[in-house]
């Protein structure tokens, strides 16, 4: 779109929204009395869709974000030679110079093998384990990336490496940066939202999904399980509808009285905040009002209560915001910490946290495609790490946190389908082939939203911060179909 | 020139320099008219060819660094075929050619290769992302043509003392400086504000508070007498305030990166709220800016640091603290070295020193060695808390009384000994456990094993039952001046401080900033394009630098600081990028003004007082914010300052706005955080759930500044209004505007209160007043014909979510 058009388009949107009370045409005739040009800008409302560096494949993200960084040896690494060598101390070849979490307490350097059964699925034959028995069904979706890799072993700086591109606190997040880069094109909600299920929330709070550098116009809004769904979206109780309605009128009226009077276009951005907030009080209560899903659908999700907050109705709630023109929808689920504690091991609670999250995640990449919605939206599946192939004995079996390989599956908006990428050494330590890294991820999901991850940067304390940071990234051609 | 073709490919070029070639491209992009044609010490070349004169720093050198230095800058690293263009010296080179020949574009290779048409010669090669227009490309032919003349870098040379224009009725030095350059582009200033919103900006500014009704109306009135008179009365009054001290030191504390927990994904509660009084308390008292530095920088290094100076460098406290298991601890204290090391340079000399932690910094001439020694300055002290002891304890002398009183009450008790024993042994079991668990645990403990703490409370109970008689009343006045000292003493408030070592920690370089990989070892030492340390202590410590710093020939912190003060009064500092006064940062748009501000700071022996008073009774910041249609041309976004400037009110004065339109303000001054209401669930996010009970009381009213502020789940009222979270420096704040700011003003439970308690104002005194108390002036017949439509709470939550109410005009 060229700047014309998009000012067009901008003067439109703003006098669409600016229909009740003081007419359109009276305000326009008003302010070209007074001199002032009609806020024209995109500074009238920051969300407004932008254009895009180059034609995109994709529009939408969501990012299922495994929070506690899921084991690859359980679900899609099978490994026949780290179960035959169990118990055998890793050659030293492949620790040394290596550093791990919990280095000087629990951490083991034994092999442990995976007790998980392995099955082929798909057209490729691609392996996955009986843990994940709905993901298998659907391999022929999905890139799935076995190299991944990671600079940073604690959950918390790891997780804002995945997030934000550095392991420093307060950086700009992905969800920021893409709506940052792309605006949004859901008028009547924020354009990245974020939900969250499991025990507890995900290591690093709020500022996972931080703008950081950027206006906090583009920070990820919580959709809460509990009370209002978006943080004082409810009128407070002794007030009513017409009230609240009489409420916004009457300040958008005073507002544009005080745009005439002074000029500052500032106040036009401030009427169409409180036109989206307005709008926000009744689209989000509807976003979450599911009763018009089919029993069918619900199914397909596993969800048992609509009502009852979980991971699998998230992911119906994130099929809903893509439909709404959502631009990037993030989940967290915890808890995939599994070193082998007492609520974290891999016999029991892996496979119980698989079972929670495994019937849905397929159903929403199922869902989106019968709808038409897979080709534009990209659905990400993975953690801030994986887990060693050595095994850890707290009071159970369990691993440790591993930067060097692991695994994520990426599905729609232009990702190859039906595809396994990169390849792991004998016991799934390092890559032998195709390696992965984090801000590799970063580019070439940026290049599917057509933005170039060198220009997407804002200038801070005189460095210019990118997603993909100074290190060199690659855009990774082969996962793209 | 003898260069081959190849050296400048791109090609040869290491992807990660080309990495930092296309950082240089930047997504936000900052207009800068150019400065006024008054010498300022930058060379002005008369011109021989085209009769225009180029000017290094204002029209080369921005060019340069955006387009060049980062592959043919300071940093020798990623320099390419080995050519620099940041010196002359290097840039007409020696034996092998040079890129630039002065006086002869035609000869300089600089000048055919960014007018190739050949895009493998192209200079800047195509595929950084860079790219020359035709008239930049025409001012580096023509700086060539006039003989390529470098001029020191304005902000590394000191300020220059030059008299403020003369211009006709005009009075004030920083209208002279504003208007000389307005009448050059025959730019007539707006009129002084009207006199209510004159009042609400200067008291909002000052103070952060707005003014109330009366005090409207006495100023009104006094300046129908001398309007001049009355206005400085009111700067007086409002500089007195001790508001003023709180509205400043927020300003300061987003500097400081002040919060309330250590951050990280743990983020529990810390106290150093003691820090935050002191920097209020400081401004207060208009602490000596350099003193103020020194304090915070290397205060306990003072001789007889007084507790005061130690709570000061709190300063440097504020970087978070990992709480997390399974962490190298080592690794978390070299990254809070490296945000001191940054913030200091940010801070203080505007500098991004912080750039060269991983290597030579790309466009300042800082070297990665520089960068550590500055390092060891800051590497050498260790972490304690400290106890805070009310003003005017003599710490000693209460001790020695304790020890003293502890020794006599021990003796009383002992000579009591048997009684106490004899009472115990009485005590029936029933009757037992209707005592307090403490006198219980020492019932249950053995005679001969009894504490000094047992004793007591078994002797308090035994008089309490009556069992014993305390003669005289000796016990419980021993008792109680046991105690009471006790209390003075271990029972304080602490804060967070440094404390030198007195053995040395040795500082290295560390390769690419790992911490992992040390190199050569470094001394502490300053970056030798500045001015020298001067005379030092052996090795040079923290005290050392805090003195470098607060050095007058030090070209950068007084135009650093007074750079930053202006920013808040007019929404842009005469230079732009408050944060970066090197090579890659903005020229000032009145370079002669700033450097007259940040001379007269000195002069006014550093008194940010004395400066602010000097600012607000300009006529250019009196004069009205509104927009002209005569300027939409010609400066759409104010840079000439022609009109004041409209600015959104920040985060805590958004809400102190509210609490003094409704009545209901507590102004209590200092203490620990408070726990206004907020929403329910907000502090469950994240990790760790953090616990909130709301204060009672006056403390649910405080003003903005004193909401406990946990970095990862900030108050989020605050924080949808761009509140730093204290993660690092903030310089500038972002004055987003956005939705969930009308929810939190519409919504918030704490936001419906103020309206309810602004709905009883208007049900006793009208809605005229309650209009009047959010926005300082009366209401127009067709803004009551609106609000008269609501019923009065409406038209007090309409009043709380007006543009106006929360903006400065």
């Amino acid at each position: 779109m060229n700047s014309k058009n998009l000012r067009e388009t901008t003067r439109r949107h703003f006098f669409s929204n600016c229909t009740m009370g003081v007419g359109s045409m009276a305000l326009a005739s008003l302010m070209a009395q007074e001199g002032i040009s009609t806020p024209t800008s995109q500074s009238s409302n920051p969300l407004l869709p932008k254009p895009t560096h180059f034609p995109p494949r994709a529009k939408n993200v969501i990012f299922l974000f495994m929070a506690g960084g899921p084991t690859q040896l359980e679900t899609f690494e099978y490994k026949p030679e780290l179960t035959k060598r169990n118990g055998e101390p890793i050659p030293e070849s492949f620790i040394k110079g290596k550093r791990f979490a919990f280095m000087n307490s629990s951490h083991r350097s034994n092999l442990l093998g995976s007790t998980r059964t392995f099955q082929r699925y798909g057209n490729n034959g691609t392996w996955v384990s009986d843990l994940l028995p709905h993901t298998a069904g659907i391999v022929d979706e999905l890139s799935i990336v076995k190299t991944c890799k990671t600079d940073l072993f604690n959950h918390a700086p790891a997780k804002f490496f995945m997030n934000t591109g550095s392991g420093q606190f307060g950086r700009p997040s992905m969800g920021a940066w893409v709506t940052y880069g792309l605006g949004s094109e859901c008028e009547d909600l924020p354009g990245f939202l974020v939900l969250q299920s499991g025990p507890r929330g995900p290591r690093g709070g709020a500022v996972l999904w931080g703008s950081g550098v950027l206006p906090t116009t583009y920070q990820g809004v919580p959709l809460r399980n509990q009370g209002d769904p978006i943080l004082n979206l409810s009128t407070p109780d002794t007030v009513t509808p017409d009230q609240q309605r009489q409420l916004v009128d009457s300040v958008r009226e005073l507002n544009l009285k005080r745009l005439v009077a002074s000029g500052d276009e500032e106040i036009a951005t401030r009427i169409n905040a409180y036109e989206l907030a307005y709008k926000m009080q009744s689209s989000a209560p509807e976003l979450m009002d599911t009763s018009g899903e089919s029993a069918e659908t619900l199914d397909l999700y596993g969800i048992k209560d609509p009502n009852e907050s979980s991971y699998a109705r998230n992911c119906l709630l994130a099929r809903r915001l893509v439909e709404r023109g959502v631009r990037f929808i993030q989940l967290y689920h915890t808890n995939w910490d599994h070193h082998g504690g007492p609520t974290e091991n891999l016999q029991k609670h892996l496979p119980e946290i698989c079972k929670e999250i495994d019937q849905a995640s397929a159903a929403l990449v199922l869902d989106l495609k019968r709808r038409g919605l897979l080709d534009d939206t990209i659905v990400i599946w993975g953690g801030e790490f994986g887990r060693t192939p050595m095994g850890e004995v707290r009071e159970n079996t369990g691993r440790n946190h591993h930067i060097d390989a692991f695994t994520m599956w990426f599905a729609g908006g232009g990702f190859k389908s039906g595809q396994v990428y990169g390849e792991t050494d004998e016991f799934g330590f390092g890559p032998i082939e195709n390696p992965v890294h984090v801000h590799d991820i970063h580019a070439t999901l940026l290049h599917l939203l057509g933005l170039d991850h060198h220009r997407l940067s804002v200038k801070f304390q005189g460095l210019d911060f990118r997603l993909t940071g100074v290190d060199p990234a690659r855009v990774v051609k082969e996962l793209i179909g | 020139m003898t260069r081959k073709k190849r050296q400048f490919k791109l090609v040869q070029i290491p992807v990660s320099v080309r990495f930092f070639a296309v950082c240089v491209w930047s997504a936000i992009s900052i207009t800068t008219l150019p400065a006024g044609d008054v010498e300022t010490g930058n060379r002005v070349v008369d011109d021989d060819e085209s009769g225009v004169a180029v000017a290094f720093n204002r029209e080369i050198r921005p060019i340069l660094a955006e387009n060049c230095y980062a592959c043919h800058g300071f940093d020798e690293a990623s320099r390419e075929a080995d050519l620099r263009l940041d010196t002359l010296d290097e840039a007409i080179g020696s034996d092998s050619g040079s890129a630039i020949v002065p006086g002869k574009p035609q000869e300089s290779e600089f000048v055919s290769r960014i007018l190739s048409e050949d895009s493998d010669l192209l200079m800047p090669p195509p595929d950084t992302g860079k790219q020359l227009t035709e008239q930049q490309k025409q001012t580096l032919r023509r700086w060539v043509q006039q003989g390529a003349h470098y001029d020191a870098h304005w902000a590394f040379t000191p300020p220059k003392l030059l008299a403020p224009p003369i211009i006709a009725g005009v009075s004030h030095p920083i209208d002279r400086f504003i208007h000389a350059r307005l009448n050059d582009e025959s730019i007539r200033p707006s009129a002084r504000a009207g006199l209510e919103t004159l009042i609400r900006r200067v008291s909002l500014d000052l103070t952060g508070l707005p003014p109330t009704p009366e005090q409207i109306d006495v100023f009104v009135r006094e300046s129908e007498t001398d309007a001049s008179a009355a206005y400085r009365e009111l700067v007086d009054r409002l500089l007195a305030s001790p508001h003023y001290g709180e509205r400043w030191g927020r300003w300061w504390l987003d500097q400081a990166r002040y919060a309330d927990s250590n951050g990280y994904s743990i983020d529990g509660p810390r106290s150093i709220w003691k820090y935050r009084d002191w920097v209020v308390d400081a401004l207060n008292q208009d602490m000596r800016f350099d003193t103020f530095t020194i304090e915070q920088l290397a205060g306990d290094l003072l001789p007889q640091a007084t507790q005061s100076q130690k709570v000061a460098t709190g300063f440097h406290r504020n970087t978070q603290i990992n709480q997390e298991g399974g962490i190298d601890t080592e690794q978390f204290r070299v990254d809070s070295i490296f945000d001191r090391v940054a913030t200091t340079g940010t801070v203080w000399l505007g500098l991004t020193i912080g750039c060269a932690q991983c290597h030579d910094h790309k466009f300042d001439p800082i070297t990665q060695v520089e960068y550590y020694r500055m390092f060891a300055f800051l590497n050498n002290q260790d972490e304690p808390t400290m106890k805070v002891y009310q003003p005017n304890v003599d710490v000693d002398a209460l001790a020695s009384e304790l020890k003293t009183v502890k020794q006599t009450l021990t003796e009383f008790l002992s000579a009591r000994n048997d009684q106490i024993d004899a009472w115990g042994k009485a005590v029936a079991d029933d009757a037992k456990k209707k005592l307090p668990s403490a006198v219980r645990k020492a019932l249950d403990t053995e005679d001969a094993k009894r504490s000094f703490d047992h004793k007591r409370e078994l002797f308090a109970e035994a008089v309490k039952a009556g069992a014993i008689e305390d003669e005289n009343g000796m016990f419980e006045s021993l008792t109680k001046r046991y105690t009471d000292l006790d209390d003075a003493l271990n029972k304080t408030d602490t804060t967070l401080v440094l404390s030198e070592r007195s053995e040395r920690r040795k500082s290295h370089v560390l390769i690419k900033g790992d911490f992992t990989r040390p190199a050569d070892e470094v001394s502490p030492g300053t970056p030798s394009i500045l001015h020298p340390l001067g005379e030092v202590s052996d090795p040079p410590n923290r005290l050392d630098l805090a003195r470098w710093i607060t050095r007058p020939e030090n070209p950068l912190t007084s135009r650093v600081i007074v750079n930053r003060i202006w920013q808040q009064y007019f929404g842009r500092g005469l230079s732009e990028i408050e944060n970066d006064f090197g090579l890659q940062g903005a020229p000032p748009s009145h370079p002669e003004l700033l450097d007259w501000l940040a001379l007269e700071f000195i002069r006014q022996d550093w008194s940010l007082k004395q400066i602010h008073r000097l600012i607000v009774t300009s006529q250019t910041y009196q004069q009205a914010s509104t927009f002209r249609k005569d300027l939409q041309d010609i400066d759409p976004d104010n840079y000439l300052l022609a009109r004041q400037q409209r600015l959104r009110l920040d985060a805590e004065i958004v809400r102190d706005v509210a609490l003094v339109a409704s009545g209901l303000l507590a102004p209590k001054l200092g203490g620990p955080p408070v726990f206004p209401p907020i929403p329910d669930g907000v502090m469950s996010q994240g990790q760790v759930r953090r616990s909130w009970e709301t204060s009672r009381g006056d403390d649910r009213y405080r003003r903005g500044i004193y909401t406990f502020k946990f970095r990862a789940t900030p108050p989020p009222s605050l924080n949808v209004f761009d509140a730093p979270d204290g993660f690092s420096t903030c310089t500038r704040r972002i004055r987003s505007n956005t939705p969930l700011q009308a929810l939190t003003l519409m919504n918030d439970p704490a936001y419906f209160e103020f309206a309810t308690a602004l709905q009883k104002i208007i049900q006793q005194d009208g809605i005229q007043v309650a209009f009047r108390r959010c926005t300082s002036r009366p209401p127009t017949d067709d803004e009551l014909a609106i609000l008269d439509r609501l019923d009065t709470l409406g038209a007090a939550r309409a009043l709380l979510n007006l543009d106006e109410t929360i903006t400065r005009e």
